[in-house]
């Protein structure tokens, strides 16, 4: 295998990682458009989703059935996420928000012991084995099909927010809360569906990622760094950074696992970390966040 | 000087004995004041006397006690969103546009509690179109400027948006807050003519307030001072526009100038 097909072979990987940060990191900046919350449990979120996917195959669905089952969960249970933990400490110091969405990461993480135990558990691999050989590089229908499901995602949201009048609704409850409830938006319903929204969407990453890495409860630690890291390159209140910055983390992160000797598999983690600190060290905004200007 | 008492009754808004402020900061105590349905009326009075917080307490920004009804009904003690829902549509200082949002998106904005959930027939759409050319009627360069991001007019065309949104709510009851703060004279002159065109053309009741007293003063059928969260004079705009003690007194020298010259 040439250096350029080695190459080339690490990035398909890394796209397919990176596509699964890229839409944990969508669920992170959606919310904190919304709320201006940074939602340190959307990865549990995304977990427990999948424990309910896990539940629904096991018990014998069809996993493309358990799917759509398992997001409108999602969608309901980000909702109630809202109203119930996060709409009492709305609008409290940022520290009380922060310590309430790591409770909730906390309680979620024990929830998911207490009912299905920390024994890992094998996920369904939905995309079938093998793949294409395109020009000596492969890459597998997993890889394919997880890209495929994360541009759908992508693309419905785009939808929904540039085309639909809830998209607008919710567009100018992110940009002004206070003017939206002045044109008779009831906010606190736009809220709760942007957490609904955000859970499905979160949900989405869990799901893809699980037959990878085996569900258990902790399995979605490692990716919300990674998510983080993609948010955070690509700015916190971006979308698209988010999709952006998740391809890049993903790829960067294969890249120095197999080209940079001392950071090698065990180290990868670090990969993530070292992006973060550089964006907050050279543009804190990220590559398509706005820096909090305005003119008066 | 006419007391208005002798006017309250069959008024369309009626505010009475309104008692609101911000935590300890008890602004307004006591005031009373009365607006006729299809009147332009202005808020004067230096800064801190409560001008804003009267506004605010109407469309529900903050809580007050006392009674404001608007046409019979009580608005104390609701939500902005459900005073939006009687008709109230409060431009708020610094205008509150959407600033990532383009200008007809803003509009359509504005124009929420028709097209919302449930209702998204092709009446609707239609009413909303026209209610559009309505508003760009109004101001032209609001349809020029469709596409652009709000965010990056400039702060006379960001008024005429705000006032455009609040224009596509079909409002009974237009709230004005300040709506010359930051332009150039030029410009606000230009702003307050639409607002008396909008008046005269489609009857909508505005309440005005503002610190440039003359230019309130020019459009408004009816004044009302406040003092330190409480009305000290009231009557028609011409009387006190006339009043050289009463602008002396509370309105600076805005109105003293004007009458010099």
């Amino acid at each position: 295998m040439s250096a350029v097909t080695e190459l080339l072979q690490q990035v398909v990987e890394g796209l397919g990682s990176g596509a699964v940060y890229a839409s944990l990191a969508l669920a992170l900046v959606l919310i904190h458009r919304f709320t201006g919350i940074v939602n340190f449990a959307q990865g549990e979120l995304a977990m427990l989703s999948t424990y309910v996917a896990w539940q629904l195959v096991a018990s014998g669905m069809p996993f493309w059935l358990a799917l759509p089952v398992t997001l409108a969960v999602s969608f309901a249970g980000g909702m109630l996420v809202e109203r119930i933990v996060i709409r009492p400490v709305q609008g409290a110091p940022e520290l009380t928000v922060v310590i309430v969405t790591v409770g909730l990461f906390i309680f979620v993480n024990a929830l998911a012991g207490l009912i299905w135990s920390f024994t890992v558990k094998d996920f369904p691999q939905p995309f079938p084995d093998g793949g294409i050989d395109l020009a000596g590089v492969r890459t597998d229908w997993s890889t394919l099909g997880i890209l495929g499901v994360v541009a759908v995602v992508m693309g419905l949201l785009y939808l929904l927010f540039q085309h639909t009048s809830v998209g607008l609704t919710m567009r100018a409850v992110a940009c002004n809360p206070a003017s939206a409830r002045l044109s008779g938006i009831r906010v606190g319903r736009v809220l709760m569906l942007g957490w609904g929204l955000a859970a499905t969407v979160g949900a989405v990453s869990g799901v893809l990622v699980a037959p990878v890495l085996f569900l258990e409860p902790n399995m979605m630690g490692g990716v919300l760094i990674y998510a983080f890291a993609a948010a955070t390159l690509g700015g916190f209140d971006s979308p698209v950074g988010a999709v952006v910055g998740g391809v890049f983390v993903g790829v960067a992160e294969t890249l120095t696992g197999a080209y940079v000797d001392v950071i090698g598999a065990d180290l990868k983690v670090g990969v993530p970390l070292m992006i973060i600190l550089a964006v907050l060290l050279v543009r804190p905004q990220g590559l398509f966040g706005r820096a909090a200007v305005e003119r008066a | 000087m006419p007391s208005t008492r002798a006017h309250a009754g069959a008024d369309f808004l009626n505010v009475s004995n309104l008692h609101a402020g911000y935590g300890q900061a008890r602004v307004l105590q006591g005031l009373d004041l009365s607006v006729a349905r299809g009147e332009v009326c202005a808020i004067l009075g230096p800064n801190g006397a409560g001008k804003t917080t009267t506004l605010r307490a109407l469309c529900g920004m903050v809580r007050g006690r006392g009674s404001v009804t608007l046409d019979g009904t009580e608005l104390l003690g609701r939500s902005p969103e459900q005073a939006a829902r009687l008709g109230v549509a409060h431009v708020p200082e610094g205008r509150g546009t959407f600033n990532d949002l383009t200008v007809e998106e803003n509009l359509r904005v504005g124009a929420h509690l028709r097209t919302g959930p449930r209702r998204r027939g092709r009446a609707e759409r239609a009413a909303v179109a026209a209610d559009l050319e309505r508003v760009h009627g109004y101001f032209p360069v609001l349809r020029r400027r469709s596409r652009q991001a709000a965010g990056s007019l400039s702060g006379g065309e960001q008024q005429m948006l705000a006032i455009g949104r609040a224009l596509m709510l079909r409002p009974a009851l237009l709230l004005l807050d300040e709506p010359s703060l930051g332009l150039a004279p030029l410009v606000t002159r230009e702003l307050f003519e639409i607002v008396r065109a909008v008046n005269e053309e489609e009857r909508t009741t505005v309440v005005v307030v503002e610190q440039n007293a003359q230019l309130a003063l020019d459009i408004a059928h009816r004044a009302h001072v406040l003092e330190a969260g409480r009305l000290v004079l009231s009557g028609p705009a011409a009387q006190i526009r006339e009043d050289g003690q009463v602008a002396e007194v509370y309105l600076g020298v805005s109105v003293r100038s004007r009458k010099a010259g």
